[in-house]
């Protein structure tokens, strides 16, 4: 990518391109707003490769960061936030991780990856619900834990709690995928 | 605060949940604790890695094509291909801001301050004010030097608030580029004034249209086609 060769920025497309279009839908609820939130990230990954440290990621986390924060901000800008964050809110208890199971069985370029993706699941689905949403509103939401904490109508102290625990938990049951554990 | 209250926001931190004065406290203790540091970066590869856990959706199809398009464009407009340069990452969080309409608001307000010292040029005026202006905001690292284009169509001119960018140097000049279907067009020569600001009028050809701006430092009088990687840059954007 460094090298900024059109064919890399194409491969890297078909790697990420899905993950990268997903997370923008997820944060941005909109199908428009993801496609230019995923076009912005790609040409900003591309002009910009030489940010890419290995030694701090993988090429997916570093789009990843670059497309959540894309989303975020357009999201934030656009004041909607919060209604994202009434449908977040309002999102039943199985939350994003339900839907999940079509995500674990679309076709993946990767296996690796694809596997990566159905254990981040999983260990998702498997917090307590409690801790799976301030986490998700968090991440997805980009909502600050007082703003979580207004949202749920639940005390700080709780959501604070919540989301050390649901992340100390998560640390652990993905060990395999970070680079202070497992392989 | 005590080490243990410190490392308790390492997770909403890696999540970027804290309060902005928290996260700078933080950020500070950060500076001198290793554990922390240690603590934040295994937390952080934890949050990126939900990103997995949105739910697939499957991207449209000339989203690919598209996004290829789009950096040939900007590779275009200097020699061979993209600069590894910082301003460009920004330029990127501008074209998306602008390309959405993030900017609506401060660029409203910009009108306003542009109207405000402008008030005895009433041609510029007329330009920025017209219903159908197109807007591009032209920046290099998110510091200084910045500009601001409005384009109006139907008079075929722009005009160009430049701020915060020293007069070139005898025997240089700055130009201001259109890049219309990946090919840079010359819209004119400039200079600041000592002050480093520019506010000027630039005709258009009729009939161009562009999607991207670009300013370069050229030998004096101008060049037929950019000689340098662009210092500023910006997409433009109905507003």
């Amino acid at each position: 990518m460094a090298g900024g060769d059109e064919r890399a920025l194409g491969d890297l497309y078909d790697r990420h391109g899905e993950m990268a279009y997903s997370l923008a839908l997820a944060v941005a609820r909109e199908r428009a707003d993801a496609e230019e939130i995923v076009a912005d990230a790609f040409g900003q990954a591309w002009r910009n490769a030489a940010s890419y440290d290995p030694g701090r990621g993988s090429v997916a986390g570093w789009l990843a960061t670059i497309t959540r924060t894309r989303a975020l901000d357009l999201v934030r800008a656009r004041g909607r936030r919060a209604r994202a964050m009434e449908r977040a809110a309002q999102t039943d208890s199985d939350g994003l991780a339900s839907s999940m199971g079509a995500a674990a069985d679309s076709p993946d370029r990767r296996i690796e990856r694809g596997e990566a993706r159905r254990l981040v699941a999983r260990s998702l689905g498997e917090l307590p619900d409690p801790q799976r949403r301030v986490i998700e509103l968090a991440y997805f939401g980009g909502l600050s834990q007082s703003e979580i904490a207004a949202e749920l109508r639940e005390p700080l102290g709780t959501v604070k709690t919540r989301m050390r625990a649901g992340m100390q938990k998560l640390r652990g049951s993905l060990a395999a995928l970070l680079s202070g554990g497992g392989s | 605060m005590t080490d243990h209250q410190w490392s308790e926001l390492a997770a909403p931190y890696a999540l970027g949940a804290l309060a902005s004065d928290e996260r700078e406290r933080f950020e500070a203790h950060l500076a001198e604790c290793a554990a922390c540091r240690s603590e934040v970066q295994a937390l952080r590869e934890v949050a990126v890695l939900l990103a997995d856990a949105a739910p697939a959706a499957t991207p449209p199809s000339g989203l690919r094509d598209r996004i290829l398009r789009e950096a040939r464009q900007i590779r275009l407009i200097g020699h061979g291909r993209a600069p590894i340069v910082p301003w460009l990452a920004v330029a990127a969080s501008l074209v998306l801001a602008l390309g959405l309409g993030y900017m609506y608001v401060r660029e409203r307000g910009t009108l306003q301050r542009v109207s405000a010292a402008l008030a005895e040029r009433d041609s510029l005026i007329a330009t920025v004010f017209s219903p159908d202006v197109v807007t591009a905001a032209l920046t290099a690292t998110g510091k200084p030097p910045s500009a601001r284009l409005y384009w109006n169509p139907s008079r075929h001119r722009i005009v160009m608030a430049v701020f915060h960018l020293p007069p070139a140097s005898a025997g240089r000049t700055y130009q201001l580029w259109a890049i219309a279907q990946g090919k840079p067009v010359s819209l004119g020569v400039f200079n600041t004034a000592a002050d480093g600001r520019l506010t000027a009028a630039m005709d258009v050809p009729p009939g161009l249209t562009f999607e991207l701006t670009a300013v370069t430092e050229e030998p004096a009088g101008g060049s037929p086609a950019p000689t340098q990687q662009p210092f500023l840059i910006g997409k433009v954007a109905a507003d």
